[in-house]
């Protein structure tokens, strides 16, 4: 996909620094029938998410979320919490940024990909300064109704492996990667 | 900011709703924000042939849908330092652009463990301006009292 349509929403610098050509490396994405369920060993995501105010502060205002303690430093620092939170669904970012392009979980960025509903777990408020690393590993896979879904459990550490979210990942994808090319080429590859 | 008790909500109270009018750009905008820049969301073109949903134009993230209802909750019991702990939602429809949804939040369940462990369950819906139901989810807060 070479049209940009992003370049004037473009901030911070992870935003600045991010691979947003989910085509370009689609050759090397996990695929639904693919994925060895006889190895669920725990493997760690492509990156690390150094968490910078600026990365809460941009994604409260993308959801339209005004709650001064997302967004104002000021008025987080004289609150209970003592400095910025972020919106509960932050940890979206921080789940594509840590996993990256080429690296295990990068089925997420399967175009053609949908997205039936999540679950996550958030133990410990994110803070600025943290940095943050991903654990994951298979968690299910299954077809309901003529759909493929692919689950994986995502756990979120800080640089002192405080556990801090988990989430179980899931889309409904494309079943091989024949289905796969066929979006990259711009039809439809699911068969439900 | 003050702190709610526990013993002061009741099953059946209504959070205060949240409604969020919707463009393309929000879903431009959210694709840079997420970093998800699956091009159902973005590229008009593609969306035409591929349609991953059976539309022919681009439907906002589901991620967004899940933050607007998560807004409910936050907005709720973030100034009165309650924990949101769990979140777990289904997408039903889509969202379009030019789409007005609207979330609502119910307490459903109060679970009575202990004091520093009691927490509700919110039952949550997101619903266009047709009435159109476009997830659900349930989050759990605990009361820190």
């Amino acid at each position: 996909m070479n049209r940009d349509f992003f370049s004037r929403y473009i901030q911070t610098e992870k935003q600045k620094q991010f691979d947003r050509d989910f085509f370009k490396e689609a050759e090397s994405y996990e695929v639904w029938d693919e994925i060895d369920f006889s190895n669920l060993e725990e493997v760690e995501g492509e990156q690390k998410f150094e968490i910078k105010a600026e990365d809460m502060k941009y994604f409260a205002e993308a959801v339209m979320d005004d709650n001064p303690l997302f967004t104002d430093e000021q008025y987080a620092s004289k609150s209970p919490y003592g400095q910025l939170i972020p919106h509960p669904v932050f940890v979206t970012q921080i789940i594509f940024w840590c996993i990256g392009t080429r690296g295990r979980g990068n089925w997420i960025r399967t175009p053609g990909a949908r997205n039936p509903g999540q679950y996550m777990e958030l133990y410990e408020d994110f803070r600025v300064g943290e940095v943050i690393h991903i654990k994951m590993k298979p968690y299910d896979r299954y077809i309901k109704r003529g759909k493929y879904y692919l689950r994986y459990q995502i756990d979120l550490y800080n640089q002192d492996e405080v556990k801090k979210a988990m989430a179980i990942g899931t889309l409904i994808l494309p079943k091989n990667r024949d289905d796969i090319r066929k979006f990259l080429r711009g039809f439809k590859g699911l068969e439900a | 900011m003050s702190r709610m008790s526990f013993a002061s909500v009741s099953i059946g109270d209504q959070l205060p709703p949240v409604s969020r009018s919707v463009t393309q750009e929000t879903f431009w905008k959210f694709s840079v924000a997420s970093l998800d820049y699956n091009p159902v969301h973005n590229d008009p073109e593609w969306v035409k042939t591929a349609q991953p949903f059976g539309i022919q134009e681009p439907v906002g993230h589901g991620m967004m849908t899940i933050a607007f209802m998560m807004s409910v909750v936050s907005n709720w019991a973030y100034p009165a330092i309650l924990k949101i702990r769990k979140s777990d939602s289904k997408l039903i429809f889509p969202v379009l652009a030019g789409w007005t949804v609207t979330c609502s939040g119910v307490i459903s369940e109060k679970h009575v463990i202990c004091p520093g462990k009691n927490y509700v369950v919110i039952d949550l819906e997101a619903k266009n301006q047709d009435g159109r139901l476009l997830g659900v989810c349930k989050s759990e807060v605990v009361f820190p009292d």
